[in-house]
């Protein structure tokens, strides 16, 4: 019986469904896709490793947003090692970075994957790539380079080519190298140098990166590894070829995998919260419109339990066909996430996908979850219903809202706002209150949509009213006279539209807080920066080279330090203290940035409070390669969001730095030098050192901003699902009114309606609902980025909210043409109903 | 021809039928067959009436005679098979479903049996509802009138669900008149009244035509409701088969009787 129902309701059914299906195949996709790039990744370094039983390598090492950065060994080890029964082979590995340049000087990779370099190993077992084309490197000036860089780059064997490491080296490509059967490892940029060479480019004299060692087959790996661990030096240390495989595996889990993997999952779960509210709705209405056929299953014997038991078996069945379907469109959904990547330039070896058990199973249990809750609440009240009491009135639904849920809803609301407000004044645990204050807000919306859903839409559409005339009113009036049908419509969006104004809220504000910051401080003009996130640095020759111009009148090359303090990882600034305090304001409250000894470190107010340092007192940084440094507090200062919390002088971090190179050269122009001249002056030095970018304050502050909103505009690409399940909804819950509407619609049209005007009530309506769940989402939205952004004032230095108005004027505007969009198909099937039938019907 | 008039009474411009009297409406070998084949039903088989400006006509047959698809063919709700429709001197069959509209919403008024108001809209607001339609202004005085003749004065602004029955036929009788169209057409207006409200709407139709020179044309099962027309068409599958003019309730019950209803 069930069964048959579902049949005879089947389009309803479908558009229940299709929120389901989306929802599922978001998060079995992102499931499925983590396991396969997990896969994938391992696989890679499993074949990059293979050849390798045991490395040696230091200790100590650092983490940072570019990877463990460790320091050399000795290359005595190398001997030493060698000398090991058992060991067949070991070589000391020279490694570093090095960005290609293209044929038309534009730099290859850099925006994600690493640019490798290294000493091309000629021990064909462990070196992970080999030669495809032309032979390895023999002498300085000989390269060899991955296949896919020279065929992006438009580079071929015998070209001279261009590499920056940083500073710009002309070589002969004398080769191309694949991995595997790949042309490059997982889209990593790779140059293969002549030894010599690669430790004058990339290392330092006298030492190696590490040691690779392999044996000659007589002991197992592990014991190779004990004997090896023998002659190593202190400090430094051998582990197994799978152990480092396994470390490696683990890193990347923790940094991008994990980020991917949380920020593709957090979507997911949007989606599916608003695919439930949308399925939650479709059943609401739904049950009432069965009012009559369950109440008459209750007058002919049928059970309370009966009758909730029917309901329920038909969500188990909706819930189940659909999460089923979800699946299947989840596994295309990844091989297109998959071939995404790939085009982005993350090519992995293997093809397909790696399909695991567990995540289809959890996708199914809470795709079928989330139907069995949405369909729950509505059955149960549907059950409650007297038989009599749903015989005698067909539309059942009760459209009166209760004061119990307005005060309740009212009580969490400003509960919920006075968290928030609090969590901007105070600096404990400002986050977790915005946080908690953020579910209260979202669930008082909830709750107090049925009571808002009508003064809402009486407010949204009276210019609709207004200028539509009487389409407008009635328009207006069929979307006020059922509010929770209009709250449960609306509320999909309403989840949509905060979150898409929650991350405006942040960009703008984080782009209006570098803004800020950088007019502030920055008193320079020119900025010279690296191209991209993995890019090896600007050469310490170019700031040098900047300086000696007759335009120039102050420069400051500044260094990233890494290193750690009490094992907690910090990112010093290294520099000239006195051309930063001339260049850069940075609030000084103690002591004197400019005249900042070497010896000494400045921090800022923010990390002296935090640590309860103070002027005079002792630091101690740890460096990668393991050695130690006390330094002294020199002077205290305010703007952190430049530099950092701390800055040391360059000749304190050059010991200790693994690769020379600087992020960043600031420039000041002479008097009397115009923006144009220096600008021109300072690139023809730039050109001459790999070409950099040289940018005012307004095209760095652009640039820093536009990076921002790169990340934004993946988040909204993302929520466009979201607010696609929203659309489905919405669209559900408007069929679902016009079927319950047929005879007043007919009624209608006899009286003289045309069918044009017809559709265009339902379009209206549509797009009040759509306007009355936006406005209320961008809304609750707005308020929470700005808790979350004052909260984070007083953590992270973000000083100023900005109000991102175009971007909620953009989303208003989609969020009309959402609605059109949604009342197309029912707006359809309104003008197409049989005026006839529609008031014959009894 | 314009559509809507401005002047007091009805639309009187329907043209002159050769037989002299003036037709409000009229059909000529209409025939309406719905399936084909094995299934078919001839609903109207060769029709031909006449509605007189400024009288009350009933339609009464058996259920299945063609009466209700009658009324919606002259009405322009559904379309003939062959043969034609005229509402005045306009021919129904050659308009688009826009034209058709307009013409419903300008020329014909409707009360149906049941469902015949709006329930987001107040009583005034269904009242005008064609004219607002049309986007045009309603005759103040007229609708003045009209809302006095069924005595709605006091029930202006309550939503149907506010009203009784017997109020919301009688708010549906006036919307039908405000418009002051060519013909109000009404299907089985009293079915779903008792016996007291029923009438109150039987005469409200009787004065629109006696006061106001209205034409009315009005499908019923009821004697009693046919005895307030001028005259009775009978209908038995799909043709006509017998009229009666100045009818009483016990001359149609007689007529129906003979019928087999």
């Amino acid at each position: 019986m069930t069964l048959q129902g579902l049949w005879a309701r089947k389009r309803r059914v479908i558009g229940t469904a299709t929120a389901v299906v989306l929802g599922v195949a978001f998060l079995s996709a992102t499931l499925v896709l983590g396991d396969t790039l997990d896969s994938s990744f391992g696989a890679v370094f499993r074949q990059a490793n293979a050849g390798t039983d045991v490395v040696v390598r230091s200790a100590t090492s650092i983490n940072t947003d570019g990877g463990r950065q460790r320091a050399n060994l000795d290359a005595s080890v190398v001997d030493d090692v060698a000398e090991v029964p058992g060991v067949a082979v070991a070589v000391g590995e020279i490694a570093g970075t090095a960005q290609i340049l293209g044929s038309d000087g534009s730099p290859i990779g850099g925006q994600g994957p690493p640019t490798d370099a290294g000493a091309w190993i000629d021990d064909p077992q462990i070196n992970p790539y080999h030669v495809t084309s032309g032979r390895a490197p023999e002498r300085a000036g000989e390269a060899v380079i991955d296949a896919k860089s020279a065929s992006d780059g438009g580079i071929a064997v015998g070209d001279t080519a261009t590499i920056r490491t940083p500073d710009p080296v002309e070589v002969t490509v004398v080769g191309l190298v694949g991995f595997g059967e790949k042309t490059s490892l997982a889209g990593a940029t790779y140059v293969g140098l002549a030894p010599d060479q690669a430790v004058e480019l990339l290392g330092k004299a006298g030492q190696v990166s590490d040691v690779r060692v392999r044996g000659d087959g007589t002991t197992s790996d592990e014991a190779l590894r004990d004997a090896v661990a023998e002659v190593v030096p202190q400090k430094a240390e051998a582990i197994t070829g799978a152990e480092l495989t396994a470390e490696q595996e683990k890193d990347l889990q923790g940094d991008f995998l994990g980020f991917l993997k949380y920020f593709l999952l957090a979507f997911a779960g949007v989606a599916l919260v608003v695919a439930t509210f949308s399925i939650a709705n479709t059943f609401t209405i739904l049950s009432a419109q069965r009012g009559r056929e369950s109440a008459l299953m209750r007058a002919i014997g049928a059970g309370r339990g009966q009758v909730l038991g029917i309901a329920l078996i038909e969500a188990v069945v909706i819930g189940a066909i659909a999460s089923a379907i979800g699946l299947a469109a989840g596994l295309g959904l990844a091989l297109g996430l998959k071939a995404l990547l790939a085009g982005f330039g993350l090519d992995l070896p293997g093809n397909g996908l790696v399909v695991e058990a567990s995540p289809m199973i959890i996708s199914f249990v809470i795709g079928l979850g989330a139907t069995l809750v949405a369909a729950t609440m509505p059955a149960i009240r549907s059950s409650r219903i007297a038989p009599i009491e749903a015989l005698r009135d067909a539309a059942a639904e009760s459209t009166a809202v209760s004061k119990i849920r307005a005060a309740a809803g009212l009580l969490i609301g400003v509960a919920g706002v006075l968290v928030v407000v609090t969590a901007t004044r105070t600096d404990d645990g400002a986050m977790v209150r915005a946080g908690l204050g953020s579910l209260l807000v979202f669930v008082a919306a909830v709750t107090l949509g049925p009571v808002l859903a009508r003064p809402a839409a009486a407010v949204v559409g009276a210019p609709v009213a207004g200028t539509r005339g009487l389409v407008g009113q009635l328009a207006r009036r069929n979307a006020m006279r059922n509010p929770r049908r209009t709250a449960g419509a609306a509320l999909a969006l309403v989840i949509g539209a905060a979150v898409v104004a929650l991350f405006a809220t942040f960009g703008s504000s984080l782009s209006r807080s570098i803004d800020d910051t950088v007019s502030k401080s920055f008193g320079g003009d020119l900025v010279v920066m690296q191209d991209g996130f993995s890019s090896s640095g600007l050469s310490p020759q170019l700031a040098r080279s900047i300086d000696e111009l007759p335009e120039v009148s102050e420069t400051v090359a500044l260094s990233n330090v890494v290193a750690t303090v009490d094992g907690a990882e910090v990112y010093p600034t290294a520099g000239d203290p006195k051309a930063m305090a001339n260049l850069l304001d940075l609030d000084v409250q103690q002591g004197d940035l400019g005249g900042l000894p070497p010896g000494e470190v400045a921090i800022t107010q923010k990390y002296a409070e935090a640590h309860g340092l103070g002027m005079g007192d002792d630091l101690t940084l740890a460096f990668a390669d393991g050695e130690s440094t006390t330094f002294e507090v020199g002077a205290v200062f305010g703007v952190g969001e430049l530099l950092g919390d701390m800055v040391v002088n360059q000749s304190d971090w050059t010991p200790h730095e693994l690769r020379p190179g600087n992020v960043a050269v600031l420039v000041g122009l002479a008097d009397g030098v115009s923006l144009e001249q220096g600008r021109t002056a300072v690139e023809q030095v730039a050109e001459a050192h790999g070409g950099p970018k040289v940018e005012d304050r307004d095209q760095y502050i652009d640039r820093v901003a536009g990076q921002v909103n790169q990340l934004l505009t993946l988040v909204y690409g993302l929520l466009v699902l979201a607010i696609l399940i929203a659309l489905i909804g919405l669209a559900n819950t408007l069929s679902l009114s016009i079927h319950e509407r047929s005879r007043e619609l007919g009624l209608l049209r006899a009286v003289g309606l045309t069918r044009g005007k017809l559709r265009s009530m339902v379009r209206w309506e549509s797009v009040i609902t759509a306007v009355v769940g936006t406005v209320v989402g961008l809304g609750v939205g707005t308020f929470l980025g700005w808790g979350l952004v004052r909260a984070l004032a007083t953590q992270e230095g973000f000083v100023t909210f900005e109000l991102p108005a175009p971007t909620l004027a953009v989303v208003l505007v989609l969020s009309i043409g959402a609605g059109v969009l949604a009342a197309v198909r029912p707006a359809h099937r309104a003008a197409k109903l049989d005026v006839l039938a529609a008031i014959a019907e009894p | 021809m314009p559509l809507a008039t401005t002047t007091q009474t009805p639309d009187r411009s329907a043209a002159p039928h050769p037989g002299g009297r003036a037709v409000a409406a009229r059909t000529v070998d209409a025939v309406k067959v719905y399936g084909t084949g094995g299934t078919e039903v001839r609903a109207l088989d060769g029709v031909s009436v006449e509605v007189p400006i400024g009288t009350f006509t009933a339609v009464m047959g058996p259920s299945g005679s063609g009466k209700s698809t009658l009324l919606h063919c002259l009405a322009g709700l559904d379309t003939l098979t062959s043969g034609h429709v005229f509402v005045g001197d306009q021919e129904l069959g050659s308009l688009s479903d826009r034209e058709l509209t307009r013409v419903r919403r300008e020329r014909i008024g409707f009360v149906f049996q049941a469902f015949n108001l709006l329930p987001t809209l107040s009583a005034r607001e269904n009242i005008t509802l064609p004219m607002d339609l049309a986007r045009q202004k309603p005759d103040a005085q007229w609708l003045e009138k009209v809302i006095a003749t069924v005595g709605l004065e006091q029930r202006l602004h309550h939503r149907p669900s506010e009203l009784s029955g017997g109020q919301q036929q009688r708010v549906a009788v006036a919307r039908a008149l405000a418009s002051k169209p060519a013909v109000v057409f009404a299907d089985e207006p009293t079915g779903n009244l008792d016996r007291r409200s029923g009438t109150e709407v039987l005469s409200f139709l009787r004065e629109a035509v006696d006061r106001f020179g209205q034409t009315v044309v009005m499908v019923t099962h009821d004697p009693v409701a046919a005895a307030y027309a001028d005259s009775v068409l009978f209908l038995a599958d799909g043709r006509i088969v017998d009229e009666l003019v100045e009818p009483t309730a016990s001359a149609v019950l007689d007529r129906m009787k003979a019928l087999g209803d």
